[in-house]
């Protein structure tokens, strides 16, 4: 028997959106699915569960990863009320180092399908603090999860992954943020409702704009939009003196000859005095004439334009994605060091120091009545007893290093350090000697 | 020369290295550092400044060189300011070897100490220098800001925008505000210099005002600010056209300050600026 990381599921390079829909786990229902899974999959010791919308993973540590997969993917299928071999051909499964490797990559954004895209951190931690609720992760995986997160936090902070626009509405957002300070009192105005002006217009709304208004050629649904956002609706033929307080101008309408010339805005500009005015043009054919860009204080960017600079912000993070990769290979050795054992060596001395002070104590509390005995009589006093800690401490001590190098050394150094570390033995100390306080040096005789 | 100065153009030479870096790399920021450096820089250049006040003694603006030196301080001292109020470190980049070089050239060319002339030695000297100083150097600053305008400008413009790192541009909008900021506390500092260096002069010479060179220039600056500062107001001649004329009107600026300091000192004292 021996323990492994394991990593069953299936994501959107795998599988088809609506498979992934059918094997989604609401944020609710993932705390008692982790808890049915102890009971269904023998083999597993620890388990988290992450669910988004462009992947299903279960994360475990299980005995006979061979036999473990089954049993995950049959708990799956269960779970979702599905036939196995919907899915069984998108599953894959990753073990050991390969497993952790994976976890990291989730974390880090590089396995996403936009790179750099920043949620999925969060649905990470959300996945591992469910797993917590459901008490299915000990030690490794508790490990595992915040080695991930770490390594996510150094990808951040060293590469320009995150950085940049990976879509139109961002590019123009990005945009808007290098012409306008605060959003406060501005005002956006959207010429017709087109899926992408909207998205681009939510995000304005979230920066905090003062108001918004909306001018389609069906009013009723300029309207209703307006409703939904909290903007006022304009009609289309009247729309012009809104062009004097407009600082953002979205277009989306679907016309033969742009809607805005030249002459219409160069006319609002005294009247502004002259504030930057930023037209996003998303609609083909153009809704604005080429020639605004060449007006002062006026920045326009049509779809091509912020598709150019999506593409650049892409390559951007392209580049950045081999170092992200360097990275996590980097944490992954740090981790695979850790599991390997390497790190029982601090353990080891943690337990055998705290068994030491152990030992003086009691020889501390006795120092009376060992004052009195003769000097051979003491000396064999004190080696008695060390004896009697070696003996206790080699047994402990030569099954922790058999086992070094798979997960249930870790198991057992875990156990070792509740049972003997100096956490437990600070109370044993203090009880045994009360001017003895933990981590503070014997007191002299 | 006093030993406070070559510590002083290391640390400013470090803090442009610094700033540079922090600008171009845009992964590892090293502000912090660089702000730092300048701070450092300012602090053994303000010890040099008082070693030679004191041997002066007043403030040490006897000529053109001592001049330049005493406005690289107050310049590097006001970037300080706005680096660390505003977070726009990318002005570092350019003010840092802005002063560096100021205060290179300031010792390069130094002719020894220079005695002030006797008629110049008051405390209406420091206060009126000081304030004609701060002011240029809100100036420098705002000509800086007005640069940078120009380059974030132009590139989204060219819908060539700046890929958004951490080092990034300030907004258009940000950098228009500094700007002008920038221009109304120099423009009264630049007043209230004319106006103390007016009573100054009646005090002394009898007279508020005689139309020599340096008098005469800065009323043309003071003039060219003020309807800089007017035209943003009434017609709206902000953004875009306002940085461009920022640095128009500095550009005069500096030419009266160099041109009049060598050519015609007037008697606005030996040679100094």
């Amino acid at each position: 028997m021996a323990y492994s990381l394991l990593i069953v599921g299936v994501n959107h390079r795998t599988a088809a959106v609506d498979v992934r829909e059918r094997l989604a786990f609401r944020d609710d229902e993932l705390t008692p699915a982790l808890s049915r899974l102890k009971l269904v999959a023998p083999s597993v010791s620890e388990a988290a569960l992450i669910s988004t919308c462009n992947r299903v993973e279960m994360i475990t540590v299980a005995a006979e990863p061979e036999a473990a997969a089954n049993e995950l993917i049959g708990f799956l299928a269960a779970e979702r009320r599905v036939e196995p071999k919907l899915f069984a051909d998108a599953v894959y499964r990753f073990e050991g180092r390969e497993a952790v490797r994976h976890l990291f990559r989730v974390g880090t954004s590089l396995d996403s399908m936009v790179i750099g895209e920043p949620q999925i951190l969060g649905q990470l931690k959300d996945a591992y603090v469910r797993a917590a609720e459901a008490g299915t992760v000990d030690i490794v995986l508790h490990r595992a999860f915040h080695r991930a997160f770490s390594a996510a936090k150094k990808v951040r902070e060293r590469t320009l992954i995150g950085h940049g626009a990976v879509s139109v509405s961002s590019a123009a957002i990005n945009l808007a943020r290098q012409i306008f300070d605060s959003f406060e009192k501005k005002t956006v105005l959207l010429m017709g409702a087109g899926e992408m002006a909207e998205t681009t217009a939510r995000q304005l709304i979230r920066l905090g704009i003062e108001s918004l208004l909306i001018t389609n050629r069906t009013f009723d649904r300029a309207v209703a939009l307006a409703r939904t956002l909290g903007g006022t609706a304009v009609p289309l033929d009247s729309y012009r003196p809104y062009l004097k307080i407009a600082d953002v101008v979205i277009g989306s309408l679907t016309t033969n000859r742009p809607t805005l010339t030249r002459d219409d805005i160069e006319g609002v500009l005294p009247e502004r005095k002259y504030r930057p005015m930023f037209l996003i043009d998303l609609g083909v054919p153009r809704n604005f004439h080429e020639g605004l860009n060449d007006l002062d204080n006026v920045y326009l960017y049509n779809i091509d334009d912020l598709a150019a600079v999506t593409d650049d912000s892409r390559e951007e993070r392209e580049r950045e994605a081999e170092k992200a990769e360097l990275i996590v290979e980097v944490e992954l050795e740090s981790f695979w060091r850790w599991l390997s054992g390497l790190e029982l060596v601090p353990t080891i001395k943690d337990i055998r120091a705290n068994i030491e002070r152990l030992r003086d104590a009691e020889l501390q509390r006795h120092r009376a009545w060992l004052a009195t005995l003769p000097a051979d009589q003491r000396t064999h006093i004190e080696a008695l007893s060390r004896g009697i800690i070696n003996k206790i401490l080699h047994q402990i001590l030569s099954e922790l290093r058999r086992n070094n190098g798979v997960v249930e050394g870790i198991y057992a150094a875990d156990v070792a350090r509740r049972l003997l570390g100096s956490e437990m033995l600070t109370a044993e100390v203090k009880a045994a000697n009360p001017r003895v306080r933990a981590g503070d040096e014997e007191p002299d005789d | 020369m006093t030993i406070w100065l070559l510590p002083a153009l290391v640390c400013y030479a470090l803090a442009s290295v610094l700033f540079a870096v922090d600008f171009s790399s845009r992964v590892q920021r090293v502000t912090g550092y660089a702000v730092s450096m300048l701070a450092a820089g300012a602090v053994f250049h303000a010890l040099d400044l008082i070693t030679r006040g004191v041997q002066a003694g007043n403030i040490p603006v006897a000529n053109f060189t001592q001049a330049l030196s005493f406005l690289a301080w107050v310049t590097a001292l006001a970037g300080l300011v706005l680096i660390v109020r505003f977070r726009i470190a990318v002005i570092g980049a350019l003010v840092a070897p802005s002063v560096l070089i100021a205060l290179g050239a300031a010792e390069a060319m130094a002719g020894g100490a220079g005695a002030l002339p006797h008629a110049l030695r008051s405390m209406w000297l420091p206060v009126h220098v000081t304030l004609a100083f701060a002011g240029e150097a809100l100036f420098v600053l705002a000509a800086t800001v007005s640069l940078i305008y120009l380059f974030q400008e132009s590139r989204l413009k060219a819908h060539r925008p700046m890929l958004s790192g951490h080092g990034s541009i300030p907004s258009l909008e940000k950098l228009d505000r500094i700007n002008y900021r920038l221009l109304g506390w120099g423009f009264l500092l630049l007043t209230l210099a004319i106006l103390s260096g007016a009573l100054w002069a009646q005090h002394t010479w009898g007279r508020f005002w005689s139309w020599e060179p340096r008098e005469s220039w800065s009323l043309i600056t003071w003039v060219l600010y003020a309807a800089l500062l007017e035209s943003r107001m009434t017609v709206g001649w902000r953004e875009r056209r306002a940085a461009t004329l920022t640095i128009v009107v500095f550009a005069v600026l500096v030419g009266s300050f160099v041109g009049v300091s060598l050519l015609h000192p007037g008697k606005h004292g030996g040679s100094f600026g």
